[in-house]
């Protein structure tokens, strides 16, 4: 019942925010300030975990294909993994987990001190305040950040497939452009910014609905991340069925 | 700057070693952990479930685009239980467990902090690391392995979802097959893997609950460092686990 309500709720929030960023001029100058916050905030972590994916990539991908004699294949699997499915989902996950959550418990703080409020006193549409411009902002820097974590993942496996597994370079570099065609990474791109309409509008909506006081902005923030992750994941293999699938 | 991240590093380390050494020795507190273990695994089946799948069927989808290219179908269940049982489940469990658990955790710890539960609880003269903090820790630790054995099964089940049902292949083989390639200790490497994740959630987790400060918008901060910091580190320590655990150094 309580999830019904949330998914009519959700509905009815998606319906504001869209009809407030259709109706009312576009905020460049905060979106930009949204998309620089939001890049530079996550590109730290979201390097680490992109360096570490990438050799993690490719310790596995030598290890499952050292079996079958075919450790040349390595740089296949890591392009093929990394570029298409675990970039994209990863940046998604890290940046639900930074960005998601600072908007959700910005927003829920907001609602606590009644500031929610004062905006629609002020006659100022909270949606087109508050949303529309963290949406604009994370769907032009979600795909920027998707392609430098790509380039890191393959970095960063190439220079631990040649220092510890002793793998040639110039194989793994020719297997992983064979392996990836420009428009993969377009690809890559269309689900960036897929995922980062889920992440914003989610974490969004969380704020909103939040219960006032510290235990409320504790859960809606909870709630964000998970909520976007899940959703993030499922819309993931519908996307690549689309883009990859037969 | 520099000093404040090194005393942050250093407060967490003191606060790490009073919480292990409540960890091991007696009293403890079986009823909380039951709780906080019910609660952890109740909350976070449906969401590792729902993630793990997903990506089980991902992994069938683009393998079968490979496999096709050389035949070799039978090799699309070996790729994906090996997948699975040694990366993909460990690390997603535990980055839904400390998304929907540890953050969890935090915001209790941080608004029973804001609110002044805890310094009521040390008036009290009852140590409120041993009955707010160690319950939770030992309930992580017990669930993180749970659910990684939980979202392995659904990750399998996944690649079968797609292999078998969406795309006809052969139900037999996807079965026979399964085992081809992974061995006993690959499930025990999951296993260990996030026995080590959980330690990190727990602590992370609780150390940001237990000192968070300056009202409901501490709480906020204080779930959203944990949920950062928890995957970013265990994904750097993930990378040196598979490295020791699934044994690769160059030939």
């Amino acid at each position: 019942m309580k999830l019904l309500g949330h998914l009519r709720g959700f509905a009815a929030f998606v319906v504001a925010v869209g009809r407030a960023t259709l109706a009312n001029p576009l905020p460049v100058g905060r979106a930009l300030h949204e998309a620089y916050a939001i890049g530079v905030r996550s590109l730290p972590i979201l390097l680490i975990i992109s360096v570490f994916v990438g050799t993690n990539l490719t310790v596995q991908g030598r290890n499952a294909f050292a079996d079958l004699g075919g450790e040349s294949l390595v740089g296949m699997f890591v392009a093929l993994a990394g570029v298409r499915e675990m970039a994209p989902i990863m940046v998604a996950s890290m940046v639900a987990a930074k960005a998601g959550t600072e908007m959700a418990s910005q927003i829920a703080v907001m609602r606590t001190q009644e500031q929610i409020d004062a905006l629609q006193v002020m006659a100022i549409d909270p949606h087109w305040f508050l949303v529309t411009p963290r949406l604009l902002g994370i769907v032009v820097v979600l795909p920027a950040l998707t392609m430098i974590s790509i380039l890191a993942l393959m970095l960063a496996g190439l220079i631990v497939g040649q220092v510890q597994l002793g793998l040639d370079p110039v194989a793994f570099v020719v297997q992983a452009r064979a392996t990836t065609a420009p428009e993969h990474l377009l690809y890559c791109a269309i689900k960036a910014v897929c995922f980062g309409i889920i992440i914003c509008l989610v974490s969004c909506y969380c704020g909103f609905a939040s219960d006032p006081g510290p235990s409320g902005v504790g859960r809606a923030t909870n709630a964000a991340v998970v909520v976007s992750a899940v959703l993030s994941a499922i819309l993931n293999y519908w996307l690549s069925t689309v883009m990859f699938g037969r | 700057m520099v000093v404040q991240r090194l005393a942050a590093l250093g407060r967490f380390g003191q606060f790490a070693g009073r919480v292990v050494a409540r960890v091991v020795t007696p009293p403890w507190e079986p009823a909380a952990t039951a709780h906080h273990l019910w609660a952890v695994v109740s909350r976070c089946l449906a969401p590792v479930l729902a993630t793990t799948v997903p990506l089980g069927m991902v992994m069938a989808l683009q393998g079968l685009a490979i496999f096709d290219l050389y035949g070799a179908q039978r090799l699309l269940s070996p790729l994906v239980s090996v997948a699975t049982l040694r990366e993909l489940s460990p690390v997603l469990a535990s980055v839904l467990v400390a998304a929907q658990a540890g953050s969890a955790f935090a915001a209790e710890l941080g608004a029973m902090r804001i609110r002044e539960e805890i310094d009521a609880t040390e008036v009290m003269a009852i140590d409120p690391l041993r009955v707010h903090v160690v319950p939770r820790l030992v309930a992580l630790l017990v669930a993180c392995p749970l659910l990684n054995l939980v979202g392995s099964i659904g990750g399998i089940v996944g690649g079968w979802i797609t292999a078998v049902v969406l795309h006809g292949e052969t139900n037999g083989v996807y079965w026979a097959n399964l085992w081809a390639l992974t061995h006993p200790s690959d499930l025990w490497g999951g296993f260990v893997k996030t026995f080590v994740f959980g330690w990190i959630i727990g602590l992370l987790a609780c150390y940001h609950g237990f000192h968070a400060e300056g009202g409901a918008p501490g709480v906020g901060r204080a779930v959203n460092d944990t949920v950062v910091v928890a995957c970013t580190s265990f994904i750097v320590a993930n990378y040196f686990l598979t490295s020791a655990l699934f044994g690769a150094v160059g030939s």
